[in-house]
Formats: structure tokens, sequence, C-alpha cells
């Protein structure tokens, strides 16, 4: 993280009185600059150039600003005596302040840039810039404070699942604004904003106690979270570009899901996960109504489901066995010859090298729209007056796919064979001394993982509507290890938000998607470094990779005495 | 007969190549049980090493002369490459667990392979490395094939069998003959009382990976003259199989990794003529080595000449 130096002591106590009057003053002039008009170019940005009429951008700065506002008034006014002992505001408009500076200095970088030059950037925008500018210095001089422990503070119930329901509501307008933006600067900018008020609630103790409400409400935030995503639809108005990128977004997370069993909590290294995806989706393709279906036998779509998973399971089985006996890193390497075996495999069964199966290197396009009873998912539906386009009927069958998977992930987590996973993982000539079958719960994990891999595969070769053997290459097994340890291993929410990054990123960054394989290099690399425990990580996972942080040890070991009282 | 003959020898050309690669993956992991995955892309970068050399000094030229400057240019790129890698990834994850530092090779070998597609070029009148590039033909190991009682024998293969001889002869002299060699040996049976007789570690662990660059750019070089082009992507594969022979002969043993890589070739090219029906011929022969590797690890797990590794997990 970066780190600014703190003023000297002497001088921001000094002054400490002035940091409060100096914050609000910053507030009042980003909304006053925010109602102004930012850029003299109404091509860019989505159109910042009216007078009262905030476009887009600048209502994220003006959220902004009124989330400094409350901050402020945590620290002194009235709400400091119900908020002001808990929460570290201080800390808070710090780290807003920083960002709030980065943003508006980030706009006025993109105006200059994306039109011709300085000139075209209005009043409005330095106000704000100026009003940034004053909230970053009051965090400077504002006294930071000794607070009390936020697993203890008591909220009423109805308080905590307004919480949850205003964080997921925050986290469906926001991806749905991000889906929004066309241009690279806007989504950028977007992420400053969004980065800004994640650092805001971490600094400020909102997210752990964020954290603990979600502890207690875990079905309200689940259940919730499902919501928001159901609804995500409807905020796109048919837009079919955004939804094909969604029904890919959620394909791929729930492939990494699966590959979070296998790696996550078994912490078996597999790098040819793509190939049972890839197993299902032939299935499904040879099985379809296709005319180039190789197979005469088209069953009705579910019992290809059932197919497609199990051959791919029954794979997982044949490359386990052997290699689940030795030391990790064969399988490692085994499993990438395993992926390579299945693409040259589906690009050689092509009637000229081996049994027409898969038409080779052409694949087998033309595999038509799922239909499930009588319902078709090529058609468009009309709900209370938004249309769903083709997309969103996938989009919510994969929905449903993900939620089966979180739901295998999480109760085989929390059961014998989850703890089993765990004791292998963290040290397996033990495990194995206290009676855990190694071996069956590695193949289980193994066959598991496939399994899953199988059934999103199957509902991707419709979605997509052809298969082919290049679609299945080693990359694409290494970015969805990507997306775990991006996220975090062996947790839910990391994995979901590192598959969201990897696939997001590149739709709407595409100024750089030739760059785009060296950054993931090397944010692989950096990640292994700096943070190997993911974005979002687990207590546990955490001190699997920091074995000498006594205070988190302790902090883990609470936890498990918490948990088995 | 002659088919038998023809197919031993491109197996053994095949194997040598697969053989040099090897002893990179072996020799580091008798040392730090890691499997550097991009030690495949060391590989390519010493054939590109070789190539820029070659462009840059002789561009046009084809005397055989100019072989041991490529080689050297290929030497200190791969080793540039390698002792980097280990210096600034590998190092810091010493003591993290297994997962990371395989997760790091990924990311260096995804890193390496895109620095060499996008950047390559921009060397003032380079050629684009997005696709093959054509290397350099040289006089007496490139050029009219040798016809030996019915079995040709292109000159680069030559080559290549005899550069797998003399590598191996210089690396058992070291291994076994140089404080440094005994060194290594020393710490790969036990790195912790190996510190304590005053070894100094991570030096040999350094050692270790430029040693197999070493032997990795020589393989680069031959594969440039046999294939007659190279590209950023040559070094996954033969990566992948080398790194097969060496679990074949036995992983952290050096003449496993020879034995394996020369026995996996072979096997390879004769799949590719003597498997019948429509599963032989070329274009299946990188299925049956991954076989073989799956074969090996499931009845002889130690590989053919048994590995050499303790087991510290």
């Amino acid at each position: 993280m970066m780190r600014i130096p703190n003023l000297p002591e002497s001088f921001t106590s000094k002054h400490a009185a002035k940091g409060w009057p100096l914050g609000l003053a910053g507030v009042a002039l980003l909304i006053i600059g925010s109602f102004l008009s930012w850029s003299y170019d109404s091509n860019i940005l989505g159109d910042l150039s009216f007078i009262l009429y905030p476009g887009g951008l600048q209502i994220l700065a003006i959220i902004g600003a009124v989330i400094g506002l409350l901050l402020l008034l945590i620290v002194k006014g009235p709400l400091a005596d119900r908020f002001g002992p808990w929460l570290d505001a201080a800390l808070g408009i710090r780290a807003l302040g920083v960002w709030m500076l980065a943003y508006m200095v980030l706009v006025l970088v993109a105006i200059t840039t994306e039109s011709t030059g300085l000139i075209n950037v209005d009043p409005g925008g330095w106000v704000s810039f100026v009003g940034a500018l004053l909230l970053f210095l009051a965090g400077r001089f504002i006294p930071l404070r000794e607070h009390r422990d936020l697993s203890r503070a008591k909220v009423p119930g109805w308080a905590e699942v307004l919480a949850v329901a205003i964080v997921m509501a925050a986290v469906l307008f926001g991806a749905a604004f991000a889906l929004g933006r066309e241009d690279a600067w806007s989504f950028i900018l977007f992420l400053v904003f969004a980065g800004g008020i994640a650092a805001m609630m971490i600094r400020s103790g909102l997210l752990t106690w964020f954290g603990h409400v979600s502890q207690r409400q875990k079905k309200v935030l689940t259940l919730s979270a499902f919501l928001v995503a159901f609804l995500f639809p409807f905020t796109q108005s048919g837009s079919d570009a955004n939804m094909s990128i969604a029904t890919q977004v959620l394909v791929f997370a729930a492939t990494a899901m699966g590959l979070n069993i296998v790696v996550g909590l078994a912490g078996l290294l597999d790098l040819g996960y793509i190939a049972f995806l890839g197993s299902g989706a032939y299935v499904a393709a040879t099985m379809s109504q296709s005319a180039f279906a190789t197979i005469g036998w088209k069953p009705p779509f579910l019992v290809v489901v059932l197919v497609g998973a199990c051959v791919a399971a029954l794979l997982g089985l044949v490359i386990g066995s052997p290699t689940l006996r030795v030391s990790g890193d064969y399988l490692a390497i085994v499993t990438l010859g395993f992926g390579e075996i299945f693409r040259f495999a589906m690009f050689n069964l092509d009637g000229n090298n081996g049994p027409n199966l898969t038409n080779g290197p052409n694949g087998i396009p033309g595999i038509p729209d799922l239909q499930i009873g009588g319902f078709n998912f090529g058609d468009e539906h009309t709900v209370a007056g938004i249309d769903l386009g083709r997309f969103s009927n996938y989009y919510f069958l994969l929905l449903i796919l993900i939620g089966g998977v979180i739901l295998v992930f999480s109760r085989l987590n929390n059961s014998r064979i989850g703890r089993g996973w765990v004791a292998i993982r963290e040290d397996e000539k033990a495990a194995e001394a206290m009676g855990v079958n190694v071996f069956g719960l590695k193949l289980l994990a193994f066959a598991v993982g496939a399994f899953l891999a199988g059934l999103a595969g199957t509902i991707k070769a419709h979605q997509d509507g052809a298969v082919s053997p290049d679609q299945y290459m080693f990359l694409e097994s290494a970015f969805l290890l990507a997306a775990i340890v991006l996220g975090g291993m062996g947790t839910i929410a990391g994995v979901l938000l590192g598959a969201t990054i990897l696939k997001l990123l590149p739709e709407k960054l595409r100024f750089f998607s030739e760059y785009r394989l060296l950054l993931f290099g090397l944010l692989l690399v950096l990640m292994m470094r700096v943070r190997p425990e993911g974005l979002v990580a687990s207590k546990r996972r955490q001190l699997e990779f920091h074995e000498d942080d006594e205070e988190l040890a302790v902090a883990v070991e609470s936890d498990l005495v918490g948990e088995t009282k | 007969m002659d088919q038998f003959f023809q197919q031993l020898v491109n197996g053994l050309t095949l194997g040598s190549l697969y053989a040099l690669i090897a002893v990179g993956y072996t020799v580091v992991y008798g040392i730090v049980q890691l499997i550097n995955f991009a030690h495949g892309e060391v590989f390519m970068i010493g054939a590109f090493g070789a190539l820029t050399t070659y462009l840059l000094f002789f561009d046009g030229q084809t005397g055989v002369w100019i072989l041991p400057i490529m080689m050297v240019g290929a030497i200190i790129a791969a080793v540039g490459t390698a002792v980097l890698m280990e210096r600034v990834a590998y190092r810091p994850l010493r003591s993290a667990p297994r997962l990371a530092p395989l997760i790091t090779a990924i990311g260096i070998s995804v890193f390496l392979q895109e620095f060499v597609r996008l950047f390559y070029q921009k060397i003032p009148d380079f050629p684009s490395a997005k696709q093959r590039i054509p290397f350099p033909q040289i006089d007496v190991v490139t050029g009219q094939a040798l016809e030996v009682g019915g079995v040709t024998i292109q000159r680069s293969a030559v080559f290549t069998i005899l550069a797998l001889l003399a590598c191996s002869g210089l690396l058992w002299y070291f291994i076994n003959r140089t404080r440094m060699g005994r060194g290594m040996q020393a710490v790969s049976q036990d790195p912790d009382t190996a510190r304590l007789m005053g070894i100094n570690v991570d030096r040999i662990i350094v050692v270790a990976f430029a040693l197999g660059a070493v032997l990795a750019a020589v393989a680069g070089v031959s594969q440039g003259l046999q294939n007659n082009n190279i590209d950023f992507r040559m070094g996954f594969l033969a990566g992948l199989k080398a790194f097969t022979a060496a679990v074949l002969g036995g992983i952290g043993n050096i003449q496993g990794a020879v034995v394996g890589g020369l026995v996996l070739g072979v096997v390879e090219a004769m799949a590719t003529q003597y498997i019948p029906g429509q599963f032989g011929g070329s274009t299946w022969k990188d299925v049956w080595a991954f076989v073989i590797l799956i074969l090996v690890l499931v009845f002889r797990p130690q590989g053919l000449l048994g590995a050499r590794v303790v087991d510290r997990a």
C-alpha cells in the first residue's frame, strides 16, 4: 500500500482544531463544483458540461462528499455521541481524502487527455478539485483517537439488516454503473472511486463491523446477494453487450468456484481444470441438435447435463487416482499434461487421425439454444416493461448453477470432509497419522471439482453456440487459477471478486488488450510476493502464508475456540 | 529395418534436446524441491539470445566460427534470466507453502513469453516475434543431410547429440570434481547440515539455476538449428516434455534426466512409426508422451533410475 508521510506531530496538534472546518469547506466545495460544469467539451466522459445537472462522474463525487460529511459529523457534531467511540472516522476521512484527491486529479487528467488540453476544464472542475484538496488536508489535521472493540458494538437487528441491504444495493448500482461506462477513462475513474469507498470502510472500521454483521446475519446476506444478482439484468434494459459480458463472468466464476474446491479447500494444484469444462462442453455439443453433432443420440438437456458432468468426473478420477498418491508437485504437471492431451485429442478426433467425434480444429458450430421443457433460451421476454434477451435467460440459469456450486462449496467446507481437507493442506503426514483418509479425500475433491466443471461446460456449450479446441488452452486454466489467487483461496466472496475483476477489466479496458497477458503474468508474481492470501483472505489461510505472525495466530485460535463453543 | 534405425536416430535427436532441458528441472528440484515451471521459457530465451547475437554482429554470414559466439550469447541471456528470476521471484518465497512458488512460476512463464512477443521487435531492425522467426543457417552444422546406409541424419541432429555428450561430460566433472559441485550434492542431501558445514546455500541455489540455464541455452540453439525457426511459444511444450523426461528418469537424479530424455525421445519417435491405425502418426505423439508420464507415475513414481530427493514435505 502507498503511504503518505504524516505531518510533524507539533504542527498537527497546533492546528488540530482547524481540520474540522477545513473538511466541511472541502465537502461544500466538492458538492458545489459537482453541480457546475466540469468540462467544456460535452463529448467526453459521458457529458459533464451541464450546470445544476450533474453527470455520472459528478454524482460519484457528490456521493464521496456526502460520505465525507457523515464522517466529519461523527468526528464532531450530532453523530459523535452515537458513533464516535466506535468508528475511526478520522482515519476514514484520511483514506477518503487521499482517494477523492486522486479521483479529482485523474478527472482533470482525463479531461486534458481526452479533449484538447487543460483549457477544457471548466470552473466547476477546479472548484471540486480544491474541495478534494481541502478534504485531503483536513484528514491530515484531524487527530486520531482510541476506539472500542467493534465486535462488541450493539446494534438493533433491523439496523444490521439495513446495513446489509445498503451494501448490497450499492454493489448492484455500482455494477450497473460500471458496466454502463463506455469509455475507459470513466471506468478507471469509477474504479478509483470504488477503491476510495473501500479504503474508507477499511480504515474507519466499518468493514470490520460489517464483517461481524455478516457473520450474524449470514442468511440475510446470502439471500440479498442473490436477490441483487437476480435483479441485475433488470438494470440493463435489454443491453445484449453488457449481459453477454455478465454471462461470461458468471461461467468463469462458476468454473473458478469449482476449481476453488480443488485448490482452495483441498490444496491440490490443478493446472488442467479447463479440460473438465471442455469435456462437459464437448459432451453437450456432440449430443446437441447441431447439424455437426457427431453422436446420433439427442436426449433432453437434463440428461446431457448429467452425462457431461459424469464424463468430466470420470476423467477426473482417471487422472487423479494415479497422481494423487505422489507428491503434490507432480499433480500440477500431470494435470497440465492432461489439459494438453485433452486439447490435442479434441484437435485430432476429426475422422482422419482418429474416429470423428469432434470435427477436429473446426469444432462443432451451430449448437442451438437450450430448450428445457417448453422454455427456449433463445426467446426474448418482457418482464415489467424491461426486455430480457437471450443472454438474460442464460444469466438466470447460470445464477442457479453458481448458487448450487456455492452451496456445494460451503457445505463441503463446513463438514467433516472440509476439516479433513484443512488437515491435509496444513500437514499431510500428520493428517494421515490422525486417521484422515488422505487419498480418498483428495480424490473426492478432484472428482467433485471435475463434476462441477463438467456441469458448467454443458451450459457453456449452448450459450456460446459452438465449441472448438482453442477455447480450452492452458492459458484459460491459468486464468481460472489467477482468479482464485487474486481473490483469496478458499473463500467464496474472494473468488467471485477475482473472477469478476479478471473478466471485466479486459472487456472494459480494451486499450491495454495487447499487454493483457504481460500484466497478468506480472500480477501473479506480485500477488504471491505481496499478498499471497488474496484480496479477500480467510484468517486461517492468511496464517498459512504468514506462519510467524503471532498476533494472527492468536486471533485464529480464539476464532476456532469460539466455533467449538 | 532402415525405418527402425531412422526412427532411432530421430528419437535420439529429440531425446537429446529433452535431456538438455530436463537437467535444468532436475538440478533445481533436487536442491530446492521446486518445479521451476518457467524453465521452458529459459530455453526459449536462450534461443532468442543466440538469434540476437547473430543479428547484431554477424547478420548475413554463415561461417561456423560464429556458432560458439552465438552459444555464448544464448548462455548469457538464459543464465541472466534464470538468475534474475531466482533472485526476484523465488527466493522470497522459499519458506512459503508450495503452492506459492508454483503459481509464481506460471506467472513468470506467461510474463516471459509475452515479454519476448511484445518487445523483441522494439530492438531496431529486428523482426517481429509475433510470428516464427527464421533461425540463421550455419555452415557445417546445417545444410545437406548425411546418408549413412539408408538412414538420413540431419547435420543439426549430429550437433545436438554431440552437444548432449559434451554437456553431460562437463556436468559430470562439475558435480563430482569441483568444490561447488560437491557443495551442490551436500545441499541436495541435507541443506541444514550443509549450511552448518559452511556451504553458502543461497549461492548453491543460484548456481543450480544457472547450470540448468546453460544447458537450456545449448538446447535452444540446437532447436533453432534443427527447426530453422524459433518462436516465443517454443518453451511451453518443450518444457513440459522435458519435465516428463525428468520424472521418467527420477526427479533429482541428473543421470536419470539424461536417460529419461533419451528414452522419451525414442519412445515418441517409435510411437509415430509403430502404433498402427489412426492413433499412430505424428499428430498423437505428444499425447503418447504424456500418457507415458502418467504411466510412470502409476507404476514407478520414483522414475527409471530412482529419485534422489530427500522428502522434506
